[in-house]
């Protein structure tokens, strides 16, 4: 322990010494204040900065600096800048995009939060910073029984990283119970209840950093789609057919030992307490034709509730999940076309569709979205909000001649705030419609000339 | 940007009923072409009424498959 205190403050008198990295506007963090929730396994970072400008020329853009490993497992930073005072506060969208720096000390990462106007000399800006982490609770002990509880580490910072000058920072955490096994104290470091404070810390230099690990327990569900492939097949005759693969695993600590499902039933309290056995997606409102099935069949534990802002589908696997157990399904449903297909005032058609998992609180590491457009969509074009991976494929479905264009949009690391609209636009003759009947009347039609032709033909070999 | 939603050509809820009715029609239809075939003899047949009475069968019947199929659930 103690040693691990020494290479501590070895670390940070390292960090303190680099010189301090000049960006190209003087830039000073003049309040910082940090909430970090880590109530469930996605952890959320809540950074309000008063960002003062120090130099003598207008400051466009700041950067956010992030470790090496927090870099890998960003899934979503947004920023918002606050205008107003008290109860009369707006809150404006910032564009943050990724940035690469030359001279990074140590692998750090950085975002670009451009301001809405650029901050003259000597102005300050209150802005509002939200970052989801993705995999940075790391249980330990690594593999429970089914009796234990499951406790993790967290990794971070008591002082912010940033590549400017903090002048006064503090640093919240949120525990979900009071059960916190151990946390580095940096002083003025304290703990009541729930929460952790660090803080508040006085002018500390720019890439200031103090490491500390917090244990404590969490057991809330770590439900974990290893891989979601959502096929979305759009038919112009009035539907919408979604189609969902599921790989679900639990993420937290590894289950060991038996499953006593007697202990289980009993003392449910005390047993699996970090396990999980229902979930819930969040549908649209007028779906209907819901169907809930593994490669077994039909799987009946679940509850649908329809309503008019949103459905609700209760389900359950067939079995609780523990620690690294998998659970494999599909799921389907069906929506009216009108409520998600418009046309644009250009002509194109556009699909209006929510991106994401429909699982609440679960993180997906590979999602998949297929846009199946109609036989005879032209041009397709997908327009969303982040950055995913696009690509083109061919499906061939029923009645279909040349195959439908699929539209493939995969991007990894997916929490529920990326449950955002995006549209795919598409050019459509309404003729080709025609193509399907025509198809069936033409089959009928031979039915009918090859009948034609075995009444009229004659086969005698005698003369008449 | 105008947001005018594109609906099914023709309503959804019709689907069963016109799928029974263009079917209906369709099967009288050919029925009538059947009927044609084994009454007339290989003299007084014509070609023309044949060709004409299974085109307006097969188109029924086409749009009537169409129809069934997507009242069933198969949205093609």
């Amino acid at each position: 322990m103690a040693a691990r205190i020494g290479i501590f403050a070895v670390v940070v008198a390292v960090f303190l010494s680099i010189p301090a990295f000049s960006s190209a506007q003087d830039l000073q963090i003049v309040n910082a204040e940090r909430r970090i929730d880590l109530s469930s396994h996605i952890v959320k970072d809540f950074l309000t900065l008063k960002v003062e400008n120090i130099g003598i020329s207008p400051a466009a853009e700041m950067l956010l600096a992030f470790s090496p490993t927090q870099i890998k497992n960003l899934a979503m930073v947004q920023a918002l800048a606050i205008t107003g005072k008290k109860k009369k506060k707006t809150y404006l969208p910032l564009d943050v995009k990724p940035a690469e720096q030359p001279d990074a000390p140590n692998d750090t990462g950085y975002y670009r939060v451009t301001f809405v106007s650029p901050l003259g000399p000597g102005e300050t800006v209150s802005l509002e910073v939200l970052y989801i982490l993705t995999n940075s609770l790391e249980p330990f002990p690594v593999e429970i029984t089914q009796s234990e509880s499951q406790l993790v580490y967290y990794h971070d910072s008591a002082v912010i990283l940033s590549p400017y000058h903090v002048k006064q920072q503090t640093t919240f955490v949120k525990t979900p119970s009071t059960r916190v096994e151990s946390f580095t104290s940096i002083e003025p470091a304290n703990r009541a209840g729930k929460e952790i404070k660090y803080g508040p810390y006085e002018n500390r230099a720019s890439y200031s950093y103090a490491p500390v690990i917090i244990h404590f327990e969490n057991n809330s569900p770590f439900a974990v789609v290893e891989e979601l492939v959502r096929e979305i097949e759009i038919s112009h005759w009035g539907s919408l057919q979604i189609t969902e693969h599921y790989r679900l695993t639990h993420g937290g600590a590894r289950h060991k030992g038996v499953f006593s499902r007697v202990d289980y039933q009993s003392k449910r309290s005390v047993s699996g307490a970090s396990s999980f056995n229902a979930l819930l997606a969040v549908l649209p409102p007028r779906v209907n034709s819901v169907y809930y099935r593994d490669d077994i069949g039909n799987i009946s534990t679940s509850h649908l509730r329809t309503g008019f802002r949103k459905s609700e589908l209760e389900f359950e696997p067939r079995y609780p999940l523990f620690g690294g157990w998998r659970a494999t399904f599909i799921i389907g449903y069906r929506v009216p076309l009108e409520d998600y297909l418009f046309e644009a005032s250009d002509g194109r058609r556009y699909l209006n569709f929510t991106f994401g998992c429909p699982l609440v609180e679960t993180i997906v590491n590979k999602l998949t979205i297929k846009v199946v457009l109609p036989e005879g969509s032209k041009d397709p074009y997908a327009i969303l909000p982040f950055t995913v991976n696009q690509d083109l494929q061919v499906k061939y479905s029923y009645l279909d001649i040349v195959g439908r264009t699929v539209v493939v949009l995969q991007k990894d690391n997916v929490v529920p705030t990326h449950n955002v609209p995006f549209q795919v636009y598409y050019t459509f003759k309404p003729i080709y419609m025609l193509a399907e009947p025509f198809m069936l009347v033409s089959a009928f039609f031979f039915v009918f000339v090859a009948s034609l032709a075995y009444v009229h033909i004659d086969l005698n070999i005698a003369r008449k | 940007m105008a947001a005018k939603p594109i609906a099914s050509p023709i309503p959804v809820a019709l689907y069963p009923t016109l799928s029974v009715f263009t079917l209906a029609i369709g099967l009288v239809i050919t029925a009538i072409f059947f009927i044609y075939e084994t009454t007339s003899s290989r003299k007084n047949r014509s070609l023309g009424k044949e060709l004409a009475t299974s085109a307006v069968a097969s188109v029924f019947l086409g749009f009537g498959s169409l129809f069934l199929l997507l009242a069933s659930g198969v949205y093609v």
